[in-house]
This record gives C-alpha cells, structure tokens and sequence, in this order.
C-alpha cells in the first residue's frame, strides 16, 4: 500500500515475523531449577503455539501501523448513533494507571482498599441520584450485562412474591437488540409491539399486550429515534397496573440528565452505559461498564456484593480515607448472586469517577448541549438540503420539533430515486474523512441513518459535517457506489468473508 | 466551570439559528409532570488537577499489591507485562474506536483482532476463538449454555451440564445466572482425596450436553487424568476446559487431548489485576461450536479491488440480528484489553510463553519445597504437580493466618474456606514470575513463627 500513513519498513503480517533472536523482552531467569519442573508426561506440550518471534522495535511498528488504519474519536467526528461517542478525556486514563487501582486484588480485605470503595460508594450515590433510584450495583460490565442483572432481579422480585405466572417481556419493535436477547437468556418469552408511524410508543399496542403473565416492559426514552417519548409515565402506569416493573434502557441516557430522570418518569431499574455517558473509551469495542439501579422493592436482588459506609470507629482510622467514613461491602438480603466473577470492571468506574468530578452537577449542561448539537445539525442538515435543493432525497426518521440527543434519517427515497442506500451513502462518508453514523438501525426506519454528534463537538465541525453530507446526497451514483476510495482498503466484501471462513491466520497457505 | 465542551457560551447564537431562545425549548417536549427542575444535587465540577490531587488522596488509602509482599491470586496473575503494552494501548486511533463496523477505516482494530484470534487459537489448539468475552466465568457460562445449544437434540440427558465440584463459588453463582434462564440443571463432578478429578464420577456425565473443568484446577493442580476425558464423555459431550493461558507454555493444549471448548482468564497475558476488571474471557473453540458460539469474529475477506481486508463475520449469531434467538446478549466486549493481550503474547513468542511458565512454575516449586520443611505445615496435595498455586493445610484458621501475615506487611493468600467451608485451615498460596526468592523465604521465615505461636496456644 502506497500511503504515507501506512508506514514504509514493516511486514504487513504479525505472523510473519519469525526472527532467530526469537524473544520481544528477555526475562530473568526462573527462580529454581527448570530440570526439576516435573509435568504430568500426559500433559507435556509437544509443540509451543506458533506465535511470531517479533523484537520491539518491531512490534511497537506493527501496532503503531495497524493504529494508523484505525478510526477514533480522536482521529475526527464520529457521529454513530446510539454509542455516545463523545471524547474521552485524557486525565482518566492517567488515574487509572495508578498503582492504587491497576496493582489491586479483588480479594484484598476492606482495610487494603478504602479508596476504591470510597469511590465505588460515590459513583453508587451519584448514579443513584441522576436516574432517581434508590440502589445501585457496580457489578455487571457492559450495558447488555445490565439489562440481564435487572431482568434476573426483577424475576426473583416475582418468584419471592410467588408471582411465577409472569414469563413475559415486552419490548418496543425499536428496541435495542440486547433488550429481547438478554431478557430472552434470563428465561423470558419476548413479545414485541409496534412503534405508531411516527416512531412513538403506541400506547393500545402496549395495553393490548399486558396482563397477569407481563414481568416487564424494556424501553429506552429518549427512544431510539432520538425522540422522548411524551406518554412514557402512562405506559409506566399501564404496566404497573398490570403488576409488571418498568425496566429502563439507559443507552440514551445522555440526553436527559437533570433534566428528568427514569425514576420520575415512573421505572423500577435502569442500567447506565458508563461507555456512553460517563466517556469510558469505547476501545474498538470493549470495555464498557453497566451498573444498574433500581428502585427499593428491588435493592434486596442487586448481585452482591455493594458497597455501604459506617462512621469511621477507633481502630479504623489508619487505612481510612477519611476521619469521617469506614467503607465496606453488604451482601443484599436475597441477591442474585454474581454476574461477573469479582466487583465488576472496576477500570471504567474509576475513569468514570474522574469524568464525573469533571462535571459535577454540570452534567446537567453536558445533555443540554448533547441535545443542542443534536438539534442544531438536524436543523443545519435540513437548512443545507433546502438551499442545494435536495430535500427530496431523505425525510426525517421522525417528524418532531425536537429531537434529544440524537436523530435519524430516512434516505428510502434516495434509494427510490437513484438507487443508493443507506450504505452507499454512509461509505461516501468515510471519504469525506468521517466516521459514517449508525445505518440500518432502528429496523423500524427504511434506510435509516442515526446520527449523534455528542456534545463535545463545535458549532464548526457540526457546519462542516452539515455541508459534507449534502455533498455526498448529490455524488453520482456511480461515485458512491464505488466509495470509498480514499480509505486504507476498499468496500470490504462481507459475503465473500461468510463464505470464505478464514477465522485465523493461514500458515498452511 | 466545565472545560469539556466547546460549544459553551456559543448556545444563544446556535439556538437562535434554530429559531429558538433558550435551552429550555430544546426540552420541551418532556412533559412538565415528568421534568426534574432545578440543579442536580451534586458537588460542583473540578478541574482536572483537583481531580488528579483527589485520586491520588483517595487512592493512596488502598494498598497496592507492588507495595507488599504478596501471595493472592486464585484465578488472577500479576505476571510482569511489558511497557510498550502500555505505551501502544494509549494510541487514540485504538482507544477511543468503537466496534468495527464500517470496515473501511477499521482495518487495524480488525486485524489486530483477528491476529488474536490466532494467538489464541495456537495457545488452546482449536480452530476457532472470537474476540473475547467479558471475563473467565462469564466465559465458563457461555461455553455451558453453547455446548446444550449444540448437544441437547442427541442428549440422554437433556439440559445437563456436569461442573467440577472444585469451581468457585462465584463462578458457579455467574454460571448459574447464565443458565437458569435456559432450564439448563448444573451437576457437579467429584474429586479425589488427592484433589484430581474423579473419573468415576466423571462416567456419569456421558450423555449430557458438557462437562467444565479446569486445567490447573482452583487447587492449583495439573491433572493428567484430563486427557482421558474426553474419551470417557464422548463425541456427544461437549468437553469444555478452563486454562490459565500461560501455564500452556508448558503444558499441552487442551485442543490436543479433546477439549471442544477451551475458556479462561485472558488477564495474565496483557493486563494488570486492575482489581478485578476490566479482564478478558477467552472464548475458543473447534468448528462444530462455531455458529452456536457467542460474541464477535473477525474474518479474513477481500475489498473490491481484490485486497486483503478484514471484517466482522458471522453476525447472524449476534444480538443486533438476530434479537432474542441471538447465541448471547454480549454487544460491547473486551477488546482493548484483547489487544493488550495480543500485544504482550507477541513479545512473548512462543519460546517467551514457555519460560514465563517456568518462572510460574519454578517459583511455585521453589515455595512448595521450601514450605514442606516446616513440620506443622501439610501440603495435602503434595504428590501432585502445581503449577502456580497450592493448598498449605495450617495448623491454625487460615483466616488468622491472613491476619498475622498482614501485621508483618505480607499478602498471604486466600483463605479458602471462602470458597470450600469445610476447608477451615486451607491457605491458598499464589506465585508468579514477579516472585523472588527473598520473598518466599520472608512467607518460610513469618509462618515458622506464626506456627510456633499456634503450638505454644495448643499446649
């Protein structure tokens, strides 16, 4: 490859280092005699895996490329709906090297960390205090993990009350798809309800489909149009008339803080994306961070264990992290048990603690100008369509006023009139030197685009973004069918993978 | 005052662009009944260096374990991971990506993901790894819930999973999650006095969906009786391994004694303790479990030009698909610290990982020899071979054990009663290459003394 960025002096394959010097680092010697290491002769490996034998400079090489063929955040806007690809500031990562986290044992007694569980104790509370519930778990480690810790909680709450008719969960045709997958793994029957033609809850739907046998209902709100659902408290009050819990995803949750709260609108649990809202770098894909809260009724499932606080007593005060506060862990009274072997990815918690300190009651102004950013591209969006006279080609994925976070588009007719899709415009995208948005999703839009600036984002890079898009809406179909072609590799055939199974490197080949 | 966003004191210009006045108008569509008015009741923000004064301050009431002499590991390893892992991991173009999928401009994710993919696959000897799950339990219960998918239309033992007695409780609680939704009943597999698996009670597992064990077991014990597992279970079992991927350094893949699934911690290779989280399960298997596995693949294609590129593949499994008949709700997975992992076992080579497990293994040696000259100290498994860790029998609660060794700035290691209530007196003792000898000599010189004192209580 011809680029600049792609680096010359390198191998293209990891595999393909095999120097003679064999060792990356040289490590001192074993501390007793190898001779004496006596393997079960059954056990004795015949043949040590063929990993490269690659020396630094050369691996730092290799790494370093293979990033250059990467797209972060930080390499430019990443406008992917529904991930809240916000920046992730720099001082978290600095904090969660420090030997007072990345050198620590799960297994450390409560004296040995006082820090961690006093910063564990003030995520709980502030989690708590934003999304108005009553208790809060660390524990699960990803936002789908979330969802299936508060569904298992909410089917013991139903067990204990010897309420096992109730097998159902509902879910909007909306929905996020880990929300029928995971209340499908706790052992759930999913029933799916249809979105109004404008996107919006459909509140006969709802009651159509609730009664004895509703455990749940899995909603997110703002929803995954971007748009806050008005009836929300209405259908809260539906499934609890029915004696169903409301569940919250808190995917969206970016768009609403101080400004309403699941507990008011009327939910029982919610899980928070701590990857999302509280800027835990994504990292291509992992690691997340989903703590849930719920209500009271609740609390005694939570997976143990959490974290409480006692006034410091004599004795204490040498490990304290105060003269006030003596933290320790609480089983709850009939927990579920544990979702993650130890207290869940206790990394993303402490950046996200930093993230939070950033902010303070401020993260109210963090969704108001996630919303601002949302609304105010739309608005650019439309604005730079009418006056290059290519409004025709899309339509909005909701005909609302207002948008919260993010919003979708619907490019069916674009797909009608040329016979471009979504894709096709969303690789025209990538040329123009941006990450495309979310395509294809929510299922419920044809064509869809789902965009979401985020509010780290200037008023400049959202006019820029706005100009760039109608360009790419007025490319000859040609072009973007053919895009992109600035990228470090072509429009990837993801048939020919699939039918080509090529899981690991072929060293046979 | 905020320093994170760019578009403060620029709201009123672009409201008015949008034909607004105030924020309050972007928010009017929540209903008033449902709008929390006012501040937020929380602190007002810092800057970032109150933050970081306040990490330190906070932080620096835990004790680390570089700062003591330690001997925890039960499952987690503190083996050395070398600084350029650090340095790369904090490139941007990584850290800040999210999953792959607009392929274009994620080669390099991709192809790190997909050289994971092989390292591991090479580590195991199987066919086929994803790109990791969340950790080793959850991983150990993804393989159990896959292996009734691929097994229980052939099963005389409908939705029957056997697990090793031996298994910590809280992997067992995390397996139970995971499966009871499923109607899936866990079984347990008995040991041995010595502490191997007993294969007797292993006959009983033919004709359920699959078997877990571990290789060393959460004794510390590499069992040689695993080899025969499989032909005991038969090609209608799924026979599912949980490894500490640096002991197969030395110790043979389970892929090449007929392991179908091979899961396990991924932290030891790349990534510090980090209390817990973030880890990475490995997830491995061979090609009849593939299209019931969970998690994201990458696969090997080419773009229209004819170029190598890579891509995820094999979605149809997945969540965002396949909704509620997906093999696993796993979406956001442990990529980043999958790349460290890859990372650190490239330096390794293949020649590296075998004297990483020497290290292991010899400090182990060194401890287990050491220790078996204080009389009132029992090694119950002592004809076994360990490979990291081992079980000393005190002559006291290890509990107190624990207590006493802390008074003298020591992590003794974990008391096991934890884990085995009957086992009141089991101390499990962990090494890793960041052992020194001095250091097993300090753990000798404190439970001479400390055994000496429960004498003197005894008489």
């Amino acid at each position: 490859m011809d680029r600049f960025n792609e680096g010359g002096g390198r191998l293209s394959h990891l595999f393909e280092h095999n120097g003679a010097s064999g060792r990356g680092y040289s490590q001192p010697e074993p501390i007793s005699p190898v001779e004496n290491l006596q393997i079960p002769s059954s056990l004795v490996r015949a043949k040590l895996p063929r990993w490269p034998r690659i020396s630094e400079p050369e691996m730092v090489r290799h790494y370093t490329w293979l990033s250059n063929r990467n797209f972060g955040i930080d390499t430019g806007f990443y406008p992917l709906g529904s991930c809240t690809m916000k920046h992730n500031p720099r001082v978290n990562e600095v904090i969660a090297q420090l030997p007072g986290i990345a050198d620590l044992h799960p297994l450390q007694p409560e004296h040995q960390i006082q820090g961690t569980l006093a910063i564990f104790y003030e995520m709980q509370e502030m989690l708590g205090i934003c999304a108005g519930m009553d208790a809060v778990t660390l524990q699960p480690v990803a936002g789908a993990q979330g969802e299936f810790t508060a569904i298992r909680c909410i089917q013991e709450y139903f067990r204990t009350r010897g309420e096992l008719n109730r097998t159902k969960v509902i879910v909007p045709d909306s929905a996020h798809g880990t929300n029928p997958a995971s209340a499908s793994m706790a052992g759930f029957e999913i029933v799916e309800i249809p979105s109004q033609e404008d996107g919006r809850l459909d509140l006969d739907a709802l009651r159509a489909v609730v009664g004895e046998d509703t455990a749940a209902m899995m909603i997110t709100n703002p929803s995954t149009l971007g748009v806050f659902e008005p009836e929300i408290a209405e259908a809260a009050a539906i499934v609890h008339d029915a004696g169903g819990q409301m569940y919250y995803d808190g995917a969206n949750f970016n768009a609403i803080l101080g400004r309403t709260s699941p507990g008011i609108m009327g939910f029982d649990a919610v899980h928070y994306n701590l990857h999302k809202t509280f800027s835990q770098p994504h990292g291509g894909g992992g690691p997340g961070s989903g703590p849930i809260g719920v209500k009271s009724h609740l609390a005694e499932f939570l997976p143990g264990p959490v974290v409480d606080r006692r006034e410091v007593a004599s004795g204490d005060l040498l490990t304290a992290v105060n003269d006030e506060w003596w933290y320790h862990w609480l089983e709850p009274e009939n927990s579920i048990g544990k979702v993650q072997q130890w207290h869940g990815n206790s990394g993303a918690v402490i950046r996200s603690w930093a993230f939070y300190r950033r902010y303070g009651k401020d993260l109210k102004t963090m969704s108001e100008h996630a919303v601002l950013n949302a609304n105010y591209l739309r608005h650019m969006i439309i604005k730079e369509a009418e006056e290059n006279g290519v409004s025709h080609v899309f339509c909005d994925g909701a005909p609302v006023d207002v948008v919260k976070h993010e919003f979708t588009l619907s490019l069916a007719p674009l797909k009608e009139q040329k016979g471009l899709g979504a894709m096709d415009v969303a690789k025209g995208l990538l040329d123009k030197g941006y990450m495309a948005p979310t395509v294809y999703f929510p299922l419920i839009v044809p064509e869809c685009m789902m965009i979401e600036p985020t509010e780290t984002e200037s008023k400049e890079v959202l006019d820029e973004f706005a100009k760039r898009f109608i360009e790419v809406l007025q490319e000859d179909a040609d072009v973007l069918h053919n895009a992109p072609v600035t990228t470090n590799v072509r429009r990837v055939d993801e048939v020919y993978a699939a039918r080509n199974l090529t899981l690991s490197y072929p060293f046979d080949e | 005052m905020v320093d994170q966003l760019p578009n403060l004191g620029r709201e009123k210009e672009m409201l008015t662009a949008m034909g607004m006045s105030s924020m309050d108008d972007l928010f009017a569509d929540i209903p008033e009944s449902v709008r929390m008015n006012g501040e937020l009741p929380l602190r007002g923000p810092q800057s970032e260096e109150e933050i970081i004064a306040d990490a330190r301050r906070i932080l620096g009431a835990n004790v680390a374990l570089g700062d003591r002499v330690n001997f925890l590991g039960a499952g987690l390893n503190r083996n050395y991971v070398p600084a350029s892992v650090f340095q790369l991991i904090t490139r941007g173009e990584f850290l800040t990506s999210y999953t792959p999928y607009q392929p274009e401009v994620s080669q390099g994710m991709l192809q790190a993901m997909w050289e994971f993919q092989t390292l591991i696959c090479e580590l195991v000897g199987l066919e086929v790894s994803n790109l990791s799950v969340y950790d080793a339990s959850t991983a150990a219960a993804e393989a159990i819930t896959c292996s009734v998918r691929v097994h229980n239309r052939k099963a005389s033992q409908k939705n029957t999973v056997y697990v090793s007695e031996l298994t910590p409780p809280a992997r067992v609680s995390v397996i139970h999650n995971y499966t009871q939704g499923g109607g899936i009943t866990i079984k347990t597999l008995r040991h041995n006095s010595d502490g191997t698996l007993n294969l007797e009670s292993l006959a009983e597992a033919a004709g359920s969906c699959g078997v877990y064990v571990e290789q060393p077991n959460p004794l510390g014990i590499l069992d040689g009786g695993l080899t025969s597992v499989k032909e005991i279970i038969g090609e209608n079992t799924a026979f599912i391994v949980g490894v500490s991927p640096v002991s197969l350094g030395l110790v043979e893949a389970p892929g090449n004694y007929g392991a179908d699934i091979v899961v396990g911690e991924g932290q030891a290779l790349g990534s510090p303790i980090t209390y817990g989280g973030p880890l990475y399960g490995i997830f491995a298997c061979s090609k009849p479990y593939l299209r019931q596995m969970p998690g994201r693949i990458v696969g090997r294609s080419i773009d229209v030009d004819g170029s190598e590129a890579f891509c995820l593949t094999l979605s149809t499994r997945e969540q965002h698909i396949r909704r509620h008949r997906a093999t696993s709700n796993i979406c956001t997975n442990e990529t980043l610290i999958a790349l460290m992992g890859a990372m650190h076992m490239s330096l390794l080579g293949p020649e590296g990982l075998e004297k990483l497990a020497q290290r292991n293994m010899a400090a182990c040696q060194l401890a287990k020899q050491k220790l078996s000259e204080i009389a009132s100290l029992n090694i119950p498994h002592d004809a076994n071979t360990h490979y990291n860790e081992f079980v000393l029998e005190l002559p006291g609660s290890a509990s107190e054990c624990i207590s006493y060794l802390d008074t003298q700035g020591v992590i003794g290691g974990f008391d096991l009663s934890n884990w085995y209530p009957e086992n009141k007196n089991w101390l499990l003792v962990s090494f890793s290459d960041q052992t020194t000898s001095t250091d097993i000599d300090l753990l000798v010189a404190h439970l001479s003394v400390w055994t000496a004192s429960m004498k003197g209580v005894a008489a």
